[in-house]
């Protein structure tokens, strides 16, 4: 699903992604436990395709879960030889992503 | 509290299979095992899934070779934890509901550890799984640190950081 330009994983849905481009950004957010200010890393993704539509839009997310599993992809951007399938499942911090990386024909 | 252990295990999978099977179709984080046809029928495919999630145990990865599929477990602290793993998981491959399209296939094994021994070599063996040692620059630092976990210097710095985290309220 795309909120203005922004991916937003449905839980249990898969959605089919390529990106072009990637970010580390550091954001300070409110901690949900403490309530107080902190500074979090986030991945910004930048999205061109999702399920099979071309799109401008990004996905971003502060979880290592999820973001360590691009990792092996980010430092020569070797993401953009791959499409991406999430499965995002699950709540709060019991939530889990499942990443299929399919290689795009030469 | 300061967290005690760094999550690496999801990044070293991660790097391994951009290594060796970048060609090939791979998934991280496969939950395996059934999901009952009742459910299904009753909540629909996607979310009986859902529901299952919590009771399904989940694969570090799984490559998608032209014949086989290949488990994939990466362990940096708990090696026979992995080991003692895979077996139970190659069981579960052929009822798992989203792996169907891609079966029958021989189900392969591979523990991947940033080190090994004689004895974990004996028992992978014993039980049809490879290990693969796979130690990029950065695990290195993490493998000896392991090796030196309960000698008193590297106690006595361990407890130094622990506590400096602690003071500074920093994870």
């Amino acid at each position: 699903m795309v909120l203005e330009n922004i991916v937003k994983l449905e839980d249990g849905i898969p959605a089919k992604l390529h990106f072009w481009d990637h970010r580390i950004e550091r954001r300070t957010i409110t901690d949900a436990a403490t309530g107080a200010p902190t500074i979090r890393q986030v991945l910004v993704l930048e999205v061109d395709t999702l399920n099979d539509r071309a799109v401008a839009a990004r996905l971003s997310t502060m979880a290592s879960k999820l973001a360590d599993k691009f990792s092996a992809y980010l430092p020569d951007k070797s993401y953009r030889n791959y499409d991406f399938v999430i499965t995002q499942r699950g709540e709060d911090f019991r939530r889990s992503w499942s990443v299929k990386a399919i290689p795009r024909p030469k | 509290m300061a967290r005690k252990t760094r999550q690496v295990e999801t990044r070293l999978t991660a790097e391994y299979i951009k290594q060796y099977y970048s060609e090939f179709p791979s998934i991280l984080g496969q939950p395996l095992g059934v999901v009952p046809t009742s459910l299904m029928e009753q909540e629909g495919y996607q979310r009986a899934l859902g529901i299952m999630r919590p009771f399904r145990p989940e694969a570090d990865a799984l490559v998608i070779l032209p014949r086989h599929l290949l488990l994939i477990e990466a362990k940096v602290w708990h090696v026979i934890n992995g080991l003692a793993k895979l077996p139970m998981y190659k069981s579960l491959v052929p009822v798992t509901p989203e792996l169907r399209e891609y079966m029958p296939r021989e189900v392969l094994m591979e523990l991947v550890v940033g080190w090994t021994s004689p004895n974990l070599e004996i028992m992978a063996r014993d039980h049809g799984i490879a290990v693969k040692v796979f130690c990029p620059d950065w695990l290195t630092k993490v493998v000896q640190g392991m090796h030196h976990y309960w000698t008193k210097e590297y106690r006595e710095e361990r407890e130094r950081k622990l506590g400096l985290r602690e003071y500074f309220g920093v994870e």
